[in-house]
């Protein structure tokens, strides 16, 4: 147990070494830093409850993802009905307990809606060879044909919908790209988002909780100006004829009302290809300037050519911003609309235009927000008691075991303190306030190893035997119950690191760290370190 | 070099008799189990929000915050409930312009009492609106330092995970001493650590002292540390069944025990050093956590003595069949 060899000597040194090299860079000014070598310039990441800034779960309203294509699949199922050549007639198609379900005329008609139904039903993934269809088509009885959303399908709009809003989100709070956010799923129905330091949360909040959704509609004049048809479509669910549905006018467009437009549209948000807020060309308001891509840009000159004179809706998230009139065809594919904005909200509202619209509403349903002075107090405070923390065990240990045991231990100790460090930067993990709290615990804990050993050399001493001897069979014998032990403490930490979440599992990680470090100082380090010692002093006697 | 005396904390060979005084550990260990499972039941605990779901904010006002003018401002805008609490800011701490912050900072929480539903959306966040909107209303400007707001939603999840992850952390490691050791021991150290976490919960129900996340893994690192030391004992136990043949087992138990007191002590006091200090210095969000494992550190190495080893006997350890092999080596 004594014995290194010289390649054994070189490893440990070199191990000991490479992480002092990456801990150094922790203890440097920035300026420093960046003169070093790649891999030694990294520093342990600080957790947001240190550096401060905001943590947030957003919940994605999947329900409402789902009601959505279960409309979208009825308005697909009427669309393909209408245009088949021979087409088959309904008594009704509806949504019924999640599913869709067609009724027809008479068995001739289900037998004809039959083929159309499955040629609907697609790939879900068209990239994959195996991939499971959209749809499942059931005939029920001769007249009643269901149609259901099929699992897989359902799990693709989920996925696509969480990776829709997250980068949406990115786009939006970021549009630079320098805030350093972190957006991820989290869960099936969840995303995390993380902005590191001080930032203006409120206007994040905004962000978030817009939707965004843009469109162009045309309006139904006929029924806009019908007193009688403007009272029934102003209560729920408002409507006075199919495809049509009354709006109201947003607050600062300040016109009050609203008008009843045709509901079916192709210019949407996703049309835009760039937008910008700016100054009105001839009042001294804001406008929004747009820009639509060529498709839409065709489409609209055919839209609105086709209805000059009339007006056109331009609804945000259910209100209608303007409704200005058609006075010819507008072929540029680009415009500007006036609301009542002013310089800020025109940007604003252009900000999250680029950005696209939310495919699902978000709910905040979990919010840490620490301010940078709170993090830097944290950080402050976790010096101090580590620093007390490690000068009193290193004391202790020097009563309890002498000058030259004691101060092997303490060697241990704080190379095990220099490795944690080394290990952070490394491996980029991040350090919360539980995490500090896992360091000094195990500054507490670390030395247990070496307790174990020297208490075990003093006993063997104590029978008699020599001091390498008693040296010899400490370490030996010392080695069983400190691995089982800490494989043991390392388990209670793997636990918490998986079932943990944020900051209880930065306290994980570094005890973690702290577990195998101490094992590795003390049952190796720290032997070398005794070994060394014994080789050069051959002691009589041993001042344990 | 001349090396400075020793202090020797105990005698080389201490033979305190603890297994003779098993039945009244016992005993005790009994009373404090019941005692800890009546208060849980009867006062519960004080959890914090996040496993409630609720709204907290500490925040920074201009001078010494008025407490009573901010518990009149939670009433007027309908949070009865509200907790305020004064907190001393820590050593050294600078407000967001960096100057010493000399006055009490405050603490504020409210938990809703409905939150379920289709009203519950976003409930939250609106409280959480309307409690900044309010109290600028009627204290004036203040500095949000820190803002927690969780939803019922991830609440529920937390308080279920965190159930899961102590009866998950105490089923693996049975395992593992299992594999390691023999199933009385196994037996024995999950007993032990059931013990620590039981009364480590009766003592949050006694002080009533918030019963967060951190708290988990105070009491994950608890049952770590504890079984520690049941693991450096029962290998004692292991290798002086081996070494002491013809001993009864009580007395190698005995043995075993006191041949490890040392360390045990010893560990425990390093630990304890480091968790003082962090209790003392560590601020207001380390609190809880420190005083956790501060009780964990002497209930852990109480059950190691107490409970874990006592417990060989009341299973039943049988001599020769769980002693055969040499120990294992590493």
């Amino acid at each position: 147990m004594l014995f290194f060899s010289r390649s054994k000597i070189l490893m440990i040194l070199g191990a000991v070494f490479i992480g002092l090299l990456l801990a150094i860079p922790n203890a440097l000014p920035e300026k420093a830093r960046d003169a070093m070598p790649g891999p030694f310039q990294r520093t342990i990441n600080l957790g947001l409850d240190l550096q401060g800034g905001a943590h947030m779960l957003l919940e994605v309203d999947l329900s409402s993802i789902l009601d959505q294509a279960l409309v979208n699949e009825r308005t697909a199922i009427n669309d393909a009905f209408r245009r088949a050549d021979d087409r088959p007639r309904t008594e009704f198609v509806r949504t019924d307990e999640g599913t869709i379900l067609a009724r027809m005329r008479t068995k001739e008609d289900a037998d004809k809606a039959m083929p159309i139904l499955q040629a609907l039903s697609q790939p879900v993934d068209p990239t994959q060879l195996n991939s499971a269809k959209t749809t499942r088509v059931n005939r029920e009885s001769d007249k009643n044909i269901r149609v259901t959303i099929t699992d897989q399908n359902i799990e693709y709009i989920r996925k696509q919908t969480i990776e829709k809003s997250i980068g949406v989100l990115g786009r939006r709070i970021d549009p630079n790209g320098n805030l350093e956010l972190i957006l991820a799923p989290e869960g099936d129905k969840r995303i995390l988002l993380q902005v590191p330091g001080a930032q203006n949360i409120d206007e994040i909040k905004d962000r978030i909780n817009k939707s965004a959704n843009l469109s162009f509609h045309l309006v139904n004049e006929k029924d806009s100006t019908n007193q009688k048809a403007m009272e029934i479509a102003m209560e729920p669910p408002h409507r006075v004829s199919a495809g049509d549905k009354y709006f109201p006018f947003s607050a600062s467009n300040g016109q009050g009302g609203g008008l009843i437009v045709v509901e079916r549209t192709r210019i949407t948000g996703d049309c835009l290809k760039d937008s910008s807020g700016g100054p009105h060309p001839e009042t001294n308001g804001a406008v929004v300037n747009f820009s639509f891509n060529v498709a839409c840009a065709t489409e609209f000159g055919r839209m609105t050519a086709r209805n000059i004179n009339k007006r056109f809706a331009v609804i945000l998230d259910g209100e209608i911003i303007t409704a200005p009139n058609i006075r010819s065809a507008i072929t540029g594919g680009s415009g500007y609309i006036e609301g009542g904005f002013t310089l800020e909200s025109a940007r604003d509202l252009a900000l999250l235009l680029n950005a696209g619209a939310l495919p699902a509403k978000l709910e905040i349903v979990e919010e840490r927000t620490v301010d940078p002075s709170l993090g830097a107090d944290s950080i402050r405070a976790g010096k101090v008691a580590s620093g007390i923390g490690l000068l009193g065990v290193a004391i202790f240990m020097w009563l309890s075991y002498g000058l030259r045991f004691g101060t092997i231990a303490n060697l241990a100790l704080s190379t095990n303190i220099i490795l944690i460090a080394a290990a952070l930067s490394l491996f980029g993990s991040t350090l919360t306030l539980p995490g500090i709290a896992g360091i000094i615990l195990t500054i507490g804990m670390a030395v247990d190893a070496n307790v174990l050993i020297f208490e075990r050399i003093r006993e063997e001493t104590y029978n008699g035997k020599t001091p390498i001897n008693a040296i010899e069979t400490g370490y030996k014998r010392s080695m069983a119950p400190i691995l089982d032990a800490n494989i043991t403490t390392l388990i209670a930490a793997i636990t918490l690191y998986f079932v943990g979440s944020g900051p209880v599992r930065g306290f994980a990680v570094t005890l973690a760290i702290g577990i195998v470090m101490s094992v590795f100082t003390a049952v190796i380090f720290a032997r070398l370190l005794t070994a060394t010692w014994l080789r050069g002093k051959r002691p009589k006697s041993l001042p344990i | 070099m001349k090396d400075i005396s020793l202090v020797r904390i105990l005698p080389q060979e201490p033979r305190v008799p603890f297994i003779n005084v098993r039945m009244i550990a016992a005993a005790l260990s009994v009373l404090a189990i019941i005692g800890s499972i009546l208060l849980f039941s009867t006062r519960g605990l004080n959890y914090g929000i996040d496993f409630t779901g609720g709204t907290v904010i500490e925040i920074n006002t201009s001078a010494d915050p008025d407490d009573a003018a901010i518990r009149a401002a939670l009433i007027d805008l309908g949070y009865e409930g509200a907790t305020v609490q004064g907190i001393q800011p820590p050593v050294g701490a600078l407000d967001q312009q960096g100057n010493p912050i000399t006055h009490r900072l405050m603490r504020i929480g409210i938990q809703l009492a409905d939150e379920s539903g289709e009203a519950g959306q976003g409930a939250q966040q609106q409280a959480l609106e309307n409690l900044k909107e309010g109290l600028k209303e009627s204290i004036g400007e203040f500095y949000v330092r820190n803002t927690e707001v969780v939803g019922s939603q991830v609440s529920g999840e937390l308080r279920r995970k965190g159930i899961m992850s102590v009866a998950l952390a105490l089923l693996m490691v049975l395992g593992y001493i299992w594999f390691r050791f023999e199933w009385q021991f196994g037996l024995g150290a999950v007993f032990a650590l059931a013990h620590d976490v039981i009364l480590t919960i009766g003592v949050f129900s006694l002080t009533q002292i918030e019963f967060n996340l951190t708290i988990i893994a105070a009491i994950l690192t608890i049952v770590g540390y504890s079984l520690n030391d049941t693991v450096i004992v029962y290998d004692r136990i292991r290798e002086n069944l081996r070494k002491f043949k013809k001993m009864p087992l009580p007395q190698v138990l005995n043995v075993s025990i006191n041949d490890t007191l040392s360390r045990t002590i010893l560990t425990s006091l390093t630990t304890l050093l480091a968790l003082v200090a962090l209790y003392v210095l560590g601020g207001l969000a380390l609190k809880g956590f420190s005083f956790a494992m501060i009780w964990g550190v002497f209930v852990g190495t109480y059950s190691s003595i107490f409970v874990a080893s006592p417990l060989l006997l009341a299973l039943k350890l049988k001599r020769g069949v769980n002693t055969g092999g040499e120990p294992k080596e590493v």
